[in-house]
């Protein structure tokens, strides 16, 4: 189990004063696997080089099973090879000089074992990652895929308390990266590894962890379960960065009652979502994001119908599995996407709706423009 | 389509021809100079007599060399001399680049800077400058350390120990730039990664951070070593006085004497040349085993800075004084000597003495500027050719597929084995043999350094090369765009930087390079190195200072006109 309180760190230099982390908190039970999410530069590295021992704290204390490893007031800091902590980094940083089986074993070789037992185990780490076979190649003489398991495999075969893993899967191309990202949470659901994972893709972290932790800007913008945080954000950031949504600005008109939906209106009329937060006022902006398959088509419904959109069919594309469109409603543009069966024609008029368990509504904030960047 | 044919067909022919052409050229550069040395070494005739060229050797030079207790010393001094010096250059340039890269010390840019910044002083300026401050009988710290203290002449600057200070200290920008290279060209990710494995420092650095900075180390050392062994003016102007001999003031004297010992020159030239080309074989070994350890990310690499809390202050006072040395020193005392009354035997003199009759004294003088006009054509002359021709020999090696494309790049590449004396001496022999008027002229040093500067002005440009993708010509020739439009829009533009950074090595290296120049210097072509050295023999200190002064001078302003252009198209990173 590792448990950060109030974890701050500082980066400061002549010209500038970056507050990498701001006050970060957050607990990872035994055996889970939690991401922490977030656009680049938000703090996720630094956050999790903290934990490591890489990075020096300027405030905060970090625990690892129920040890403190840092605490800034007591002034306590643990270095690194002594927190007995896997990492893998997003450069594989696997050493060049040596074989795949010296960078295995070479984790093994401070934990006063037996020639032959660091041979057994550094065997058994190579075979968990399916590098059996390539256990005296030279290290830079494999793929970037096949790197990647070493890195791992290294991480691995000292047992660590905790796995830590920054951006592990982001130098390998796309159809790889979904490979390694299924065999990366069997891995850790089979060795039961107490895991920090960092990543900036949405999809791997909706995919592999237990818990997301969504960052931006050195703090905690919220915290929860994969399904959670794509079914009901609890902040415009977060229904944005992750997943794809319409997010439709509004006022408050009627305010939630006893967890039912709250009433917004907007230029297409009055619409009806859930309030995450049970906190908004009437009156307040607001944005109702309606994810792109939460949509369906209707006929004709009736004039000043709640939920209900019209829009003209910008573009229709078929993928195979679904249909994804782009339809123009007033000022808007709303992306849908339908079973495969559906037909459109561009230019076509046609109505939609949704139910409103699906769509939430979100108080309106200034987003920069950090998710460019991510 | 026939006419694209027809094109390409053309252009392979032209391709073909201009390829032979160049070839030619290079076995007139690069081989000749190198048969020409091996040939006279086997040779106890002179060049000019019959029997030198017929067919028939012995290895008579060899045995006489052999049997000459003074040989044997010779080699002794070059590779004693070589060792330590090296050792010197590589302690400052591992404590500079230390300081700079590594400890959060004040400063550490603007010493970083200021150690680079001495590269452009020329050699034999920084050498003159020691002696002026060091040697026995005029020493300005010699002088004040006497006024002090009492005791007289502490230092001295003509001894094998004086040699290696000087020539350790001129090393030390050179070492720093390898050394901080090796280090930055290492991923901190995988020092990290083995503390993450629970290893210590020690650990770390034993089995991690050694190993895999070891082979960018040991080229250093090497090309230190080799640097030293090539090396000329410390030699010459210190090791003559000092009775050190080595190789190349050997090869020097024994061609410059009357008469020329053509035997014994060519023999130390042919060990020279030995020495070289082993070392710099192992020197490529290394270097290529290193790249293989260079890990290809580093995309998120920030050097980590060591606190040294307190100790910051020291090693910036230390590191303050070694720049001092190294960049500040020689031009000061040049500058302050080039002050000195005409007449005056000792540096130190009333302030009010100093005065501007040195300079008055050159600018009375007819021709004193004759030299400084011979080293700028030079510079610019030679920059210009060689870039020419490498740019000619990458673009063979890099972007086509004719068949003998790899003999250019060897070729080209070849030269650097030859140290400066025997290129000098090789073509002093060769163009006494041939008869074609050059002798004496600025064309014969112009077409030494050809050869010299090729092998550096091509990885400049090689490099860029091969950022072109031959897509990128293929494409304009599918266009039907003639190869010359080709070359003008997509080629130059894309090699710029490159050509602009070897043009600029080459032009600073070329107006001051020394030794070459003063094996093939007559009346008429004395560049201003080679009238450093005659000022210095004359033992005119002062008049030799304000000349050193100007060429400094001279050099600052060509520097900062072509930096000024290549600013003006657009590559600030590369110079
Ligand atoms: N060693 C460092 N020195 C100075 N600033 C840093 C350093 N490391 C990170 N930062 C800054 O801290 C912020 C967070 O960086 P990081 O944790 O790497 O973000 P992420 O991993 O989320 O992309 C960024 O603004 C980055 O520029
Ligand atoms: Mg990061």
């Amino acid at each position: 189990m590792i448990i950060v309180e109030n974890l701050s760190k500082i980066f400061e230099s002549k010209t500038e004063r970056v507050a990498a982390v701001d006050g970060v908190g957050f607990t990872v039970e035994a055996g889970e696997m939690v991401t922490l999410l977030g656009p680049s530069g938000c703090g996720k590295t630094t956050t999790l080089r903290c934990v490591a021992g890489l990075e020096r704290p300027n405030d905060g204390r970090i625990q690892v099973d129920g040890a403190p490893v840092v605490d800034c007031p007591a002034k306590t800091f643990v270095p690194p090879h002594l927190r007995n902590l896997g990492m893998v980094f997003q450069s594989y940083a696997i050493w060049p000089h040596m074989t795949v089986f010296d960078n295995v074993a070479y984790a093994l070789e401070g934990k006063k074992l037996a020639r032959a037992e660091i041979r057994r185990r550094a065997n058994e780490a190579l075979e968990l990652v399916q590098l059996d076979g390539f256990a005296d190649r030279p290290a830079p003489r494999l793929s970037g895929g096949q790197q990647q398991r070493v890195a791992i495999a290294r991480a691995l075969a000292g047992s660590p308390s905790a796995l830590l893993f920054d951006e592990p899967l982001s130098n390998l191309d796309a159809k790889l990266r979904s490979e390694m990202r299924s065999e990366l949470r069997r891995l850790q659901q089979q060795v039961g590894l107490t895991s920090i994972y960092v990543t900036h893709d949405q999809s791997e972290a909706l995919a592999i962890s237990d818990w997301i932790i969504v960052m931006r800007a050195g703090r905690i913008v919220e915290r929860g379960r994969p399904t959670e945080i794509y079914r009901a954000p609890k902040s415009l950031f977060t229904a944005q960065f992750i997943g794809n949504t319409n997010l439709i600005p509004g006022t408050v008109k009627a305010a939630a009652q006893g967890g039912g939906p709250v009433r917004v209106e907007t230029a297409m009329g009055t619409m009806a979502g859930l309030d995450p937060n049970n906190d908004l006022k009437v009156g307040e902006a607001v944005r109702l994001s309606i994810r792109p398959e939460d949509l369906a088509i209707t006929g004709a419904g009736a004039p000043g119908a709640e939920n209900a959109l019209t829009g003209r069919v910008r573009v229709a594309t078929f993928q195979g599995s679904a249909v994804e469109a782009e339809l123009a409603a007033g000022e808007e543009t709303i992306q849908c996407h339908f079973g495969r069966d559906v037909e459109l024609a561009q230019g076509a008029e046609i109505n939609l709706t949704f139910d409103p368990l699906s769509a939430v509504v979100l108080r309106d904030e200034a987003l920069e423009d950090e998710l460019d960047a991510a | 389509m026939r006419r694209l044919a027809a094109l390409r067909h053309g252009l392979a022919n032209w391709r073909t021809v201009s390829l032979c052409l160049l070839i030619v050229l290079l076995i007139y550069q690069v081989i000749i100079p190198f048969l020409m040395i091996t040939w006279a070494s086997l040779k106890t005739a002179r060049p000019g007599d019959a029997a030198f060229m017929e067919w028939g050797f012995t290895l008579a030079n060899y045995v006489r060399a052999w049997a000459d207790a003074a040989f044997i010393e010779a080699t002794i001094n070059t590779l004693w001399f070589s060792l330590t010096s090296t050792v010197m250059a590589f302690a400052g340039g591992l404590f500079l680049s230390w300081v700079v890269d590594r400890t959060n010390t004040p400063f550490a840019r603007f010493i970083g800077m200021m150690t680079l910044a001495r590269i452009i002083i020329p050699g034999v300026l920084i050498t003159v400058s020691w002696i002026l401050l060091i040697s026995p009988n005029i020493g300005m710290i010699n002088a004040v350390l006497e006024w002090l203290t009492g005791i007289k002449a502490v230092f001295n600057v003509y001894t094998f120990w004086g040699m290696v200070w000087v020539h350790g200290i001129e090393m030390i920008p050179l070492a720093y730039l390898l050394i901080s290279s090796a280090f930055q060209a290492m991923d901190p990710r995988l020092e990290e990664a083995s503390t993450m494995t629970g290893a210590g420092t020690f650990r770390t650095l034993r089995r991690i951070s050694l190993p895999l900075i070891a082979p960018a180390i040991g080229a250093a050392l090497l090309l230190l070593f080799i640097s030293t062994v090539e090396t000329f003016e410390v030699p010459l102007l210190i090791g003559g006085r000092a009775d050190v001999r080595v190789y190349t003031t050997e090869v020097f004297f024994n061609t410059a004497r009357v008469p020329t010992d053509w035997g014994l020159a060519s023999t130390y030239s042919m060990a020279l040349l030995l020495i070289s080309v082993v070392l710099l074989y192992f020197y490529f070994r290394l270097l290529r085993h290193g790249e293989r350890y260079q890990t290809v990310t580093g995309k998120d690499y920030k050097p980590r800075r060591i606190d040294l809390g307190p100790w910051k202050y020291v090693t910036c006072v230390a590191s303050l004084l070694l720049v001092f040395m190294i960049t500040g020193l020689p031009f000061l005392i040049m500058l302050y000597a080039s002050l000195l009354p005409e007449d005056s035997v000792s540096m130190i003199e009333p302030l009010e003495m100093l005065t501007l009759e040195n300079f008055q004294a050159l600018f009375n003088e007819q021709d004193a500027f004759d030299p400084l006009w011979n080293s700028t054509l030079l510079g610019l002359g030679s920059a210009t050719a060689v870039m020419l021709v490498v740019s000619a020999i990458a673009y063979y090696v890099h972007k086509t597929r004719i068949p003998g494309r790899k003999i250019l790049d060897f070729l080209a590449f070849a030269s650097i084995a030859l140290p400066s004396v025997v290129l000098g001496t090789a073509f002093l022999w060769f163009y006494l043999l041939v008869p074609l008027p050059v002798l004496g002229t600025l064309w014969i040093i112009g077409l030494a350094y050809l050869t010299k500067f090729m092998p550096f002005a091509l990885r400049f440009v090689s490099s860029s090369m091969q950022q072109i993708h031959v897509e990128l010509e293929e494409a304009a020739q599918v266009a039907g765009v003639p190869w010359w439009k080709n070359f003008f829009r997509i080629f130059l533009p894309l090699l710029k930087p490159g050509l602009l950074a070897g043009w600029f090595w080459v032009m600073v290296h070329a107006f001051r390079e020394l030794t070459i120049a003063l094996m093939l210097s007559r009346a008429d072509n004395k560049t201003a190195a080679v009238v450093i050295y005659d000022l210095w023999e004359n033992g005119s200190f002062q008049a030799l200072s304000a000349f050193g002064v100007m060429m400094f001078t001279v050099l600052i302003v060509l520097v900062t006109i072509s930096h000024a252009i290549s600013r003006r198209y657009g590559i600030e990173e590369q110079t």
